[in-house]
């Protein structure tokens, strides 16, 4: 009985730990070997890199080929306001819809979640079309906007289940106090959604980052481009250099990683807080 | 302060009735406690007072003001929640000056009133600390600090005291009245614990399914409760009640038997031969060694002992159970079999519609 | 809605509310009615027409629709893309959710030590971007570098190594397993949810009865995450019928080799950008579009009202 147990649990982790080396494998195959001179990656693929074989020729290849900084820079900034606005605004219409209700606040509300399910991308041709005429044709506020509109019905699926969880009392508590409506909001209501923005932030912040679709149909200008779009030109580009793209792959893989392991205890949290339907 | 007045009001949702031609009026500085069981709705009464439920019929003044259609913040009134409602991401003194932001009192004139309030419910260390730190005592006693600052027309508590551990509930409701003396505030203030009715309010509004049952001092109910709800709410263990008739009138004296207790002679007055009553007696009036012309009894199953009163559970002769409350150290055994007696004064009549019968005349509401 | 309007809301001034309702719902529906919803209807209304921009559009109905589906020249790429379409998620059903499946199983075990770094280093995959596991997998298949060959060699099945990415049987195939290599963290961590809402009761009485991890992950665990399953199910369902980026990093628009690799969202692009083949056609393209659409109705459709219906949702 007991060795069973024991035999049991062996082969629970032997499955879970092949599967992790599997997830984790090609990943640090490719980060270390971006590490190596170019003989070494292809002579002894699967060792670390040592002191005769460490490199960096592929990064400064990166660096000095690629506007990279600024890919990220832009990633950064379409990610971060995009997810900020989508907070925001999902934040607001969530609570309008709980609270100020009105006859069409269903309907309004099944509207605004047919986006959870369609894709956005569906639209590019019209997509494309308004921003040439509005002149907003290869500028980050197009991704910004074009972000917003895809991430706001999850979010505002989301946040509506977190606000169900705010006690009425406290509204009721604030109206009896004197509170005007929108101080309600922003200075009752909002500060108690923060456990809600590790669950909006996973569904919004990973999908935006790793896009390719609309970087690669609304910029097309370098300057404008996102990492993603970069790393995935500069592949195409530098193909047979292989320093240099396992160098970019890895620049695109380290920020992901690091961010991921830092807050994966939220991530995780949130991922299986709000995926609870 | 103000006076408070409601009047035929009413209240549905849809075809569903809540409260059903409610009158009411407080006097100012009156401590009023809504009571009843779950559902009767008092709350909803206290929710339209405050303005967080609409009016479907009738009225209610503030101050001798029509407030039907003025929001909470508009009538003049602070509510203490049943869940204290503080908000958890402000401190306490921010909890507690947060509102009066924005009816335009000054800075000066806000921490002025929050100091007086924390020095009158001994918050004073307490400013500095959040919510989640404080214990449930110290959170209601912000809570009715928050609505203290307002300086409020009327104070409406909706069942404070019920989140509460037994002992602090005592210290609070305590606390509560001693506020009610120093400020003088009119008061309105719901429970489902009729021992917080008791000892709280100036008068008592009993209510049940809607309606009111009755409006009255503590001891008024007791002794005079107007029918048969409001006699066995109020006091605990509630009142023995046995159905009975009239077996026959002769002169100005009713013959009156029923399963469970003995016959009895009671004053006649308006009662007809046949007529269906019920027959009211407290555990604390009955006793064993006493003559009264009252009698009941059978064979005791249960004995509570509480210290200087005991509690006797008896199966009486019509199965149902007859509680008796017992002073001292003598106290029946269990399968004893026992008769109690209890004085004509002791006697409450309750006609076949449950309204009681004093003396013969119609039964005693209380008035506006 | 179980609590009626708040008082205080009814009685507001009709002024009042609408003020507010723009201030919080003005935002957040303008931009996705104006992003979201109308480019998708404009998109559906170009499709019934014919035409360049410069030289005018003339308006033909459904006539892009039969071009598409039976004019040789549009419907053979056409079928095949949606053929590969159909292998795509057939591979994602087949491996990626039962794979997730068993994972959040094994994850969700009572008292699994290094539970967490399981679970981070199992989701890791999912976070990355598409191009970099495109590349990344492209370039450890590779024949140039080995490393493939040189693992398969080391447990004795070198002989089945193939540049399995450049050949036309293979590489859908090998693009579907990246993908689902990527992305089994999604059904691994939706099911984890749901098993760990199961009430540990209920597997307390199981083990207690006499069964075995097994057998109480077979017959009590999986039947009540079957609603999440459904539900992971139909999100593969639009995420595959939506998938282009792996695709795009790895062959490029042309989804080779010999369009073996093409899917539907590859054709849309093609079909309106253009490329060496062919001038955009943005009206084609707005047609493959909107068939990709009602693909895409038709499997939510066919989840909401059949699935869900048919799955009763546990509440403990």
């Amino acid at each position: 009985m007991f060795v069973e147990q024991r035999a049991r649990s062996f082969a629970v982790h032997a499955v879970l730990i092949a599967y992790s080396a599997l997830a984790l494998g090609p990943i640090l195959l490719v980060v270390m070997n971006s590490f190596k001179a170019r003989n070494a990656i292809f002579g002894s693929p699967l060792s670390p890199p040592n002191s005769s074989t460490f490199s960096l020729i592929g990064y400064e290849k990166v660096f000095r080929a690629s506007h990279i900084v600024v890919y990220f820079e832009n990633s950064l900034i379409v990610t971060l306001v995009s997810m900020g606005l989508v907070l925001l605004f999902g934040a607001m219409a969530a609570w309008a819809l709980s609270e100020y209700r009105f006859r069409g606040s269903t309907a309004l509300a099944l509207f605004l979640s047919i986006g959870i399910m369609v894709p956005i991308r569906l639209g590019s041709v019209a997509i494309l079309n308004m921003m040439r005429t509005a002149g907003l044709n290869d500028t980050l506020t197009a991704l910004i906007l074009v972000y917003i509109a895809q991430g706001l019905p999850m979010a505002i699926f989301i946040l509506s289940e977190f606000i169900q969880q705010i006690p009425k009392d406290l509204r009721d508590a604030a109206r009896c106090d004197g509170v005007p409506e929108t101080r309600i909001f922003f200075e009752v209501i909002a500060p108690l959604l923060r456990p809600a923005i590790a669950t909006v932030a996973v569904f919004t912040i990973v999908p935006i980052w790793n896009d390719l679709w609309f970087p690669l149909i609304l910029t097309s200008s370098d300057s404008t481009h996102t990492i993603t779009l970069g790393v995935q030109q500069f592949l195409g580009q530098y193909i047979t250099d292989w320093n240099s793209v396992l160098a970019a792959l890895s620049m695109a893989i380290l920020p992901v990683v690091v961010i991921y392991v830092i807050f994966s205890r939220q991530l995780i949290a949130g991922l299986t807080s709000g995926a609870v339907k | 302060m103000s006076n408070l007045r409601v009047e035929h009001l009413g209240k549905s949702y849809g075809t569903a009735n809540v409260l059903s031609d409610i009158n009411l009026s407080v006097e100012n500085g009156e401590f009023i406690v809504l009571v009843g069981p779950s559902g009767c709705g008092k709350s909803t009464l206290l929710r339209m007072i405050a303005g967080l439920d609409g009016v479907t019929t009738g009225d209610i003044y503030i101050g001798d003001r029509l407030v039907n259609g003025l929001a909470p913040a508009e009538r003049k009134i602070a509510m203490v929640f049943q869940s204290y409602a503080l908000y958890p991401h402000m401190d306490v003194r921010k909890n507690m000056t947060f509102g009066l932001k924005f009816t335009g009192v000054a800075p000066a004139e806000r921490q002025r009133r929050v100091d007086e309030a924390a020095r009158m419910l001994r918050l004073e260390p307490l400013l500095g600390r959040y919510p989640r730190d404080l214990s449930g005592g110290q959170r209601q006693r912000v809570a009715i600090g928050r609505a203290i600052v307002r300086e409020p027309d009327v104070f409406l508590f909706d069942e404070p005291l019920s989140n509460l551990d037994a002992a602090l509930r005592v210290s609070t409701r305590v606390e509560i009245a001693r506020l009610h003396r120093l400020l003088g505030a009119t008061m309105v203030y719901v429970t489902h614990d009729q021992i917080e009715a008791m000892t709280l309010a100036d008068r008592i509004v009993v209510m049940n399914e809607g309606r009111i049952e009755q409006i009255g001092k503590a001891l008024d109910l007791y002794y005079a409760p107007a029918n048969l709800f409001v006699a066995g709410f109020i006091g605990s263990p509630a009142m023995n009640f046995f159905s009975g008739a009239v077996e026959s009138v002769d002169g100005d004296v009713a013959r009156v038997v029923g399963a469970g207790f003995g016959p009895l002679a009671l004053p006649a007055g308006g009662l007809d031969r046949g007529a269906k009553i019920t027959v009211g007696v407290r555990p604390e009036h009955l006793r064993i060694a006493a003559d009264g012309p009252f009698t009941a009894g059978g064979v005791v199953e249960l004995v509570e002992r509480l210290g200087e009163a005991s509690f006797a559970h008896v199966r009486r002769t019509d199965d149902k159970m007859l509680v008796v409350e017992i002073r001292g150290r003598e106290t029946p055994s269990v399968s004893d079999t026992v008769t109690f007696h209890a004085p004509l004064q002791d006697i409450h009549v309750f006609d076949a519609s449950g309204q009681r019968i004093a003396d013969g005349h119609p039964p005693r509401r209380e008035p506006l | 809605m179980a609590e009626p309007v708040p008082q205080v809301v009814a009685q507001m001034p009709k002024a009042k509310l609408i003020g507010l309702l723009s201030l919080f719902l003005g935002p957040a529906v303008v931009i996705y009615t104006a992003f979201s919803i109308y480019p998708l209807l404009a998109t559906m209304q170009l499709a019934t027409f014919t035409g360049e921009s410069g030289g005018g559009f003339h308006f033909v109905g459904l006539a892009n629709f039969q071009t598409l589906l039976t004019d040789a020249l549009w419907s053979t790429p056409f079928w095949n893309a949606f053929k590969n379409n159909m292998i795509f998620f057939a591979i994602h059903m087949a491996v990626q959710n039962p794979i997730g499946i068993a994972l959040a199983g094994l994850l969700s075990l009572p008292g699994l030590k290094l539970k967490s770094f399981y679970r981070t280093a199992l989701f890791l995959p999912t976070m990355l971007s598409v191009v970099i596991v495109g590349f990344s997998w492209n370039l450890i298949l590779s024949p140039l570098w080995g490393v493939a060959e040189g693992a398969l060699k080391a447990v004795g099945l070198g002989s089945w190594f193939a540049p399995w990415l450049g050949l036309e049987s293979t590489a859908l195939v090998t693009l579907a397993l990246m993908s689902v290599w990527q992305f089994v963290g999604i059904p691994m961590m939706l099911i984890y949810a749901a098993l760990l809402n199961i009430p540990d009761e209920l597997v307390d009485a199981a083990r207690v009865d006499g069964l075995g991890q097994l057998r109480i992950f077979l017959h009590i665990k999986l039947p009540l995450v079957l609603p999440t399953i459904g539900l992971v199910s139909v999100l593969t369902f639009v995420g595959n019928f939506n998938a282009f980026d792996l695709i795009y990093s790895v062959k490029g628009a042309l989804a080779g080799p010999n369009f073996a690799s093409d899917i539907l969202g590859t054709l849309f692009y093609r079909t309106f950008f253009g490329n060496q083949l062919q001038l955009g056609n943005a009206t084609m393209g707005s047609a493959i579009a909107t068939v990709m659409f009602f693909i895409i109705l038709v499997g939510v459709c066919f989840y909401l009202f059949v699935v869900q219906r048919r799955m009763r949702r546990y509440t403990f």
